[in-house]
């Protein structure tokens, strides 16, 4: 092992507290989702009633499912299929994406989401 | 080649420990009773010992005023009340004496939809106490009989130092301004403090300066009839955001509802309005403004908060329509699914 | 075409089928890592590194640019997924890592070894997958949550891969 191995090792395990730091926030229950289908559609959707929704991509159809305050994609036309694979997705900022058909799944927060409200 | 390698040992180093250190911890949080309410204080990038400081400073603060200025418990307040009442001229400190010029100076854009000398017609109604009114409603005659008095603003004699009513009608009751008033003067002991990034929430009332690190602090409305948010809104700077709702306070009887802002004009609550977001930069004004436009409601509230000043209106009336200004429109971020009927309505 | 037409002979040296195996062995490794699941699909630890990294230290920059190009490119060819999202993912991943690893070949003194040179092309690997990931395919702020989990991953197979190539060029040597 080198100086500058050295020095490398160092920066990179430096780094990664920063990252967690910055991009990871308690978990707590969702309240709703919010799918993101291509660049520009966004759709927002409560976990609190049970639904089916079909969300068109490039590829198809993506089938998402809520159930009891939770979401999963249940079938989609990408090969991998690693979007149902995420399974079921609950806590704030969980998250699935199908990347083919240029979809994703995220679950947004309560009240930790504001820093103060207003009654 | 030594040297180099050194002083990027070192960096790496500092950078481990700035990273491992929590970006949270730099946030406090602090709950207090003031007011008969619970008031929320946050402070951003200071030391916890230097905020709890403050926020003891701040807690003192607002008791001081409290007690100044309560509507109904022994007060300097209550004590000015009676001596104007008999017609006496009452001698008053600078404080007080800008605290009176301002609330006339709000009454009075307003229109007096913001009237805090019906400090009787609130007595009547029965809220002036701590506990909620059982009801019945006022009689309409005694309803009728002290609006024909006419307690207003208008009726004080204000100077440097001395403050004299030619009504005896008069009565004040500042709920709808002490609170901003006490945010504001609590807001310059945290600056006087060094402190620059904060919220001061009183339940509905809410100043907020700086940022929360390294995103701005993110404000929630409640929803004016079921529980949840109905949308967020972002600060900037130094501002305050006020709410005023008709599902603070009221009673029940006979399965009508009767809620604590009386409209002066005819002395019975305030119709049509749920509730009523301000943003503005002083919280007084943007108390004040909050409880006018819930009394001018989906006809007047433009009108009104033109006279006031104000361009950032949020009004939902009893429909949940919404009614904003544009202004408003750009900063309010609706959290719920599907979003409100939305009227915009521009205040120039 | 013209009548002085001249033979050219290629004599592949050893060095030549070495190279040629290398890169055999990296298109392999490439096409079984496509197997593996992850939480963003299509963005792979880069395990074929281990071979990029051992053609560098064996035979310089140049040539380990080229075995990491073909990799890529012959890999995704042979697996199918050429031009799609997956490939332009693991193209932009292996241009990263070979800019990264051109970079640090150019340090003076003792420089990098084995292990420096596999961190630094992993994290440059995972870093610009990553990146690629968000800007072209997921423009979702959710996906931020999975990055330091990506990153440290890449930091782990950074070492755990410049640990082989140690062993592979202490075996070689």
């Amino acid at each position: 092992m080198t100086r500058a191995d050295f020095l490398v090792a160092m920066l990179a395990l430096g780094m990664l507290p920063l990252l967690y730091n910055r991009y990871w926030e308690e978990p707590v229950e969702g309240e709703d989702a919010e799918i993101m289908a291509g660049d520009d559609k966004k759709l927002k959707v409560s976990l609190n009633t049970n639904r089916r929704l079909n969300i068109e991509g490039p590829l198809g159809t993506s089938v998402l499912e809520v159930q009891d305050s939770r979401i999963r994609f249940v079938s989609s036309p990408c090969r991998g299929k690693q979007c149902i694979h995420s399974g079921w997705l609950q806590n704030t900022g969980d998250f699935a994406a199908c990347l083919p058909n240029h979809i994703s799944v995220t679950v947004r927060g309560n009240n930790r989401h504001y820093d103060a409200i207003n009654f | 080649m030594q040297k180099l390698y050194h002083t990027a040992l070192c960096v790496c180093i500092v950078l481990i420990a700035t990273g491992c250190s929590d970006n949270e911890s730099k946030l406090h949080q602090a709950r207090l009773v003031a007011f008969g309410t619970l008031v929320d204080i946050s402070t951003w990038g200071v030391d916890d010992d230097v905020a709890e400081q403050a926020v003891a400073a701040v807690e003192s603060t607002f008791n001081k005023i409290d007690h100044t200025w309560h509507a109904w418990h022994p007060s300097d307040l209550t004590q000015i009340d009676t001596q104007l009442a008999k017609g006496e001229q009452v001698e008053l400190d600078a404080d007080k004496i800008a605290f009176f010029k301002k609330a006339m100076r709000l009454a009075d854009a307003s229109g007096e939809l913001f009237n805090p000398a019906i400090g009787k017609l609130i007595a009547l109604w029965g809220f002036n106490q701590d506990d909620r009114p059982q009801g019945p409603p006022p009689d309409p005659a005694a309803i009728t009989s002290l609006l024909a008095l006419h307690p207003s603003m208008d009726d004080l004699i204000i100077t440097d130092t001395t403050l004299k009513s030619s009504n005896p009608a008069v009565r004040f009751d500042f709920g709808g301004y002490a609170k901003g008033y006490a945010i504001d003067q609590a807001m310059a002991v945290l600056r006087a403090r060094g402190i620059d990034n904060a919220i001061i929430n009183a339940g509905g009332d809410l100043r907020a300066i700086g940022v929360h690190g390294d995103r701005p602090w993110r404000i929630g409305i409640r929803h004016p009839r079921n529980p949840g948010i109905i949308a967020s809104v972002e600060t900037s700077g130094d501002e305050s955001v006020f709410t005023s709702g008709t599902y603070e306070r009221f009673f029940e009887y006979d399965g009508v509802t009767y809620h604590h802002i009386i409209d002066p004009r005819d002395g019975y609550p305030a119709k049509h309005t749920l509730s009523v977001t301000i943003i503005y930069d002083d919280a007084a004004t943007a108390d004040t403004a909050a409880t006018a436009l819930v009394v001018a409601g989906p006809e007047l509230w433009q009108k009104t908060a033109a006279q006031m000043g104000i361009t950032q209106v949020m009004l939902i009336d009893d429909q949940l329509t919404v009614y904003m200004t544009p202004a408003m429109a750009k900063r309010i971020h609706f959290e719920i699914d599907p979003p409100p009927k939305v009227i915009i309505g521009d205040v120039s | 075409m013209s009548s002085d037409a001249r033979q050219i002979t290629i004599n592949p040296t050893r060095e030549d089928y070495r190279i040629a195996w290398l890169t055999a062995l990296a298109i392999t490794i490439h096409i079984v890592e496509s197997a593996l699941p992850s939480p963003v699909p299509g963005i792979k630890p880069g395990l074929a590194n281990v071979i990029t990294i051992v053609v560098l230290l064996m035979y310089g920059w140049p040539t380990a640019a080229w075995v990491a190009m073909l990799r890529v490119v012959v890999g995704s060819l042979v697996i199918g997924t050429f031009l799609t999202p997956t490939f332009v993912l693991s193209f932009s991943g292996a241009v990263a890592s070979i800019t990264v690893l051109g970079i640090g070949s150019l340090l003076p003194g003792k420089g990098l070894g084995p292990i420096g040179y596999s961190l630094l092309a992993a994290m440059a690997h995972m870093a610009t997958q990553f990146t690629v990931a968000y800007l072209l395919f997921i423009p979702h702020p959710g996906l931020f949550k999975l990055l330091p989990v990506l990153m440290t991953a890449s930091v782990v197979f950074g070492i755990v891969s410049g640990l082989v190539v140690s062993a592979i060029m202490n075996r070689i040597r």
